[in-house]
């Protein structure tokens, strides 16, 4: 597929081809501006190729009408390098609020809520604000809202960006955790570091053309 | 859930950014009791229109020197007037009879006017009371008529006016809810950005575009709502001070306004405060949400 801007001069994603498999843990890789964050948005619905097709979960995202783009998140989980927790919200509240949304009562959060907290290693941290817990703290609390709700895939767009190395490893393994109950997990990042740790598929983008796909790869 | 979290979101909502919503609700209070007042100024002129021309007569006055074939001519020819409905002439003396229950404050008056010297005349009630100058036109040059009298030129003067102060109140209920959709616009913008965190987690987890917008739509419903209400209620005060109260004594030329007037009104008001303010904020939100 490919995406131009309005008033870019070269398209952000120039035919680019790529299929993810059910289960797979995927990094995306390349300088900025390269067009990872432009493949982020396509899978989310939030922008649309001007020449070609996205497929999720065997459903054409590119003709999908703006109506039903709720309902098609709910089966995206996001994290995002800022977090994008709210600040006047517990950490149970924050992931609550994800479920509550989206219609879920109150009886359900509390059941499903207090064990993605466990999940993520955040177990007798439930009621701390934002501002209480640590930079790896809060991200694992945005992994638990992404997480709750069971998605189909989850999308990380460099989760580990504001992190230390010893807590980016923390987040990764937990990914990693979430990846093994057979949900595909979708990365993009800078971080050599924890892409050679991880040895897994490795998409690179340079200029929006794929220059590499490599399974098990490493950063390069 | 829902439902309970929506409405304590409208509550906070309004709560949140309380100055500008009462500037909001005043706003629209002075629109909706204007636009109510117009309406019931409608019915009023309606209504008055109704009474007074049922009872409208066009006269026409015959010179002392009309002949008896003269009379007799007119008299035929009204009578068989598509337009006319009723002629009663009115001779000399009764035309005095008249003039003198008419002054009978002014004895020195009635005393210097002599039967003699009053005209006779036709009066005229016409199937159509607008269709006075087609009977001024037809009649004017008729041997024996001195003049043509009609009542609803005066009576137009007075609904000039009335519909004049209609229309002021028109112009000034468009003009406040220009203000009031502004403020509208506003507020929801203001409520929009202090609850863009919010709004940003619900798109990427999915909330439906109503739920999302439902609390800023409601928001501006209410204030509407509520503006509506205290517009009710000058229009009752309005009622109260003014009709029933200093301008009592134009009672007899002004029908009265019923309560069931006001009642019937707010409706209207309610009406309009609610869909307007609710159609503001929804497309606000187009532009400021973009959901």
């Amino acid at each position: 597929m490919t995406k131009t801007y309005p008033k870019a001069s070269r398209p952000s994603l120039d035919n680019v081809s790529v299929s993810i498999e059910k289960g797979e843990f995927v990094f995306f890789i390349g300088p900025s501006g390269s067009g990872k964050s432009t493949i982020i948005k396509m899978l989310l619905h939030e922008v649309t190729p001007n020449k070609g097709r996205v497929v999720v979960n065997s459903k054409d995202v590119t003709s999908m009408r703006s109506w039903k783009r709720p309902h098609f998140r709910r089966s995206i989980g996001c994290v995002f390098q800022d977090f994008r927790l709210l600040p006047n919200r517990t950490a149970y509240e924050n992931v609550a609020f994800a479920l509550e949304v989206i219609g879920k009562t109150k009886a359900v959060a509390r059941r499903v809520v207090p064990e993605v907290l466990e999940l993520v290693g955040l177990g007798g941290k439930e009621h701390r604000y934002p501002h209480e817990l640590s930079g790896g703290e809060q991200q694992r609390v945005a992994v638990a809202r992404a997480f709750v709700n069971r998605p189909l895939i989850l999308l990380a767009d460099e989760p580990t960006g504001n992190l230390d190395p010893d807590t980016s490893i923390e987040i990764m393994r937990l990914l990693d955790r979430i990846n093994r109950t057979g949900t595909t997990v979708v990365m993009v990042t800078h971080d050599s570091n924890i892409v050679n740790q991880m040895r897994r598929r490795v998409i690179e983008i340079e200029s929006g053309r794929i220059v590499r796909d490599q399974a098990r790869g490493v950063y390069g | 859930m829902r439902v309970k979290y929506v409405l304590s979101e409208v509550l906070v909502g309004l709560w949140r950014n309380v100055t500008m919503t009462i500037a909001m609700i005043i706003t629209m209070a002075v629109s909706l009791t204007m636009l109510g007042a117009s309406g019931l100024m409608y019915r009023q002129v309606d209504d008055m229109k109704d009474l007074y021309y049922k009872n409208i007569e066009v006269s026409i006055f015959l010179s002392q020197e009309v002949s008896e074939q003269q009379r007799t001519d007119l008299d035929g020819k009204l009578k068989n007037d598509p337009l006319v409905k009723e002629v009663i002439y009115v001779n000399k003396d009764e035309a005095y009879k008249k003039f003198q229950e008419m002054y009978q404050d002014a004895p020195d008056l009635v005393n210097a006017v002599k039967p003699d010297q009053l005209p006779e005349s036709f009066r005229l009630k016409l199937k159509n009371p607008e269709q006075y100058k087609n009977i001024y036109d037809q009649y004017k040059d008729t041997e024996g008529v001195d003049e043509i009298v009609d009542q609803s030129r005066l009576l137009d003067k007075i609904f000039d006016v009335l519909t004049a102060i209609q229309n002021i109140a028109l112009a000034a209920a468009i003009v406040m809810a220009i203000a009031a959709l502004l403020l509208v616009a506003n507020t929801i913008q203001v409520a929009a950005y202090s609850k863009r965190r919010e709004v940003a987690v619900m798109k990427l987890v999915g909330a439906s575009n109503w739920f999302i917008q439902a609390p800023f739509v409601l928001e501006a419903v209410v204030a509407g709502l509520i503006g509506s209400l205290l517009g009710l209620v000058a229009l009752v005060a309005a009622k109260y001070l003014l009709f029933d109260g200093s301008l009592k004594a134009l009672q007899g030329l002004l029908s009265p306004i019923s309560w069931g007037d006001i009642l019937f009104i707010f409706p209207l008001m309610a009406g309009v405060g609610g869909l307007v303010s609710a159609a503001t904020a929804w497309i606000t939100l187009r532009f400021y949400l973009r959901v």
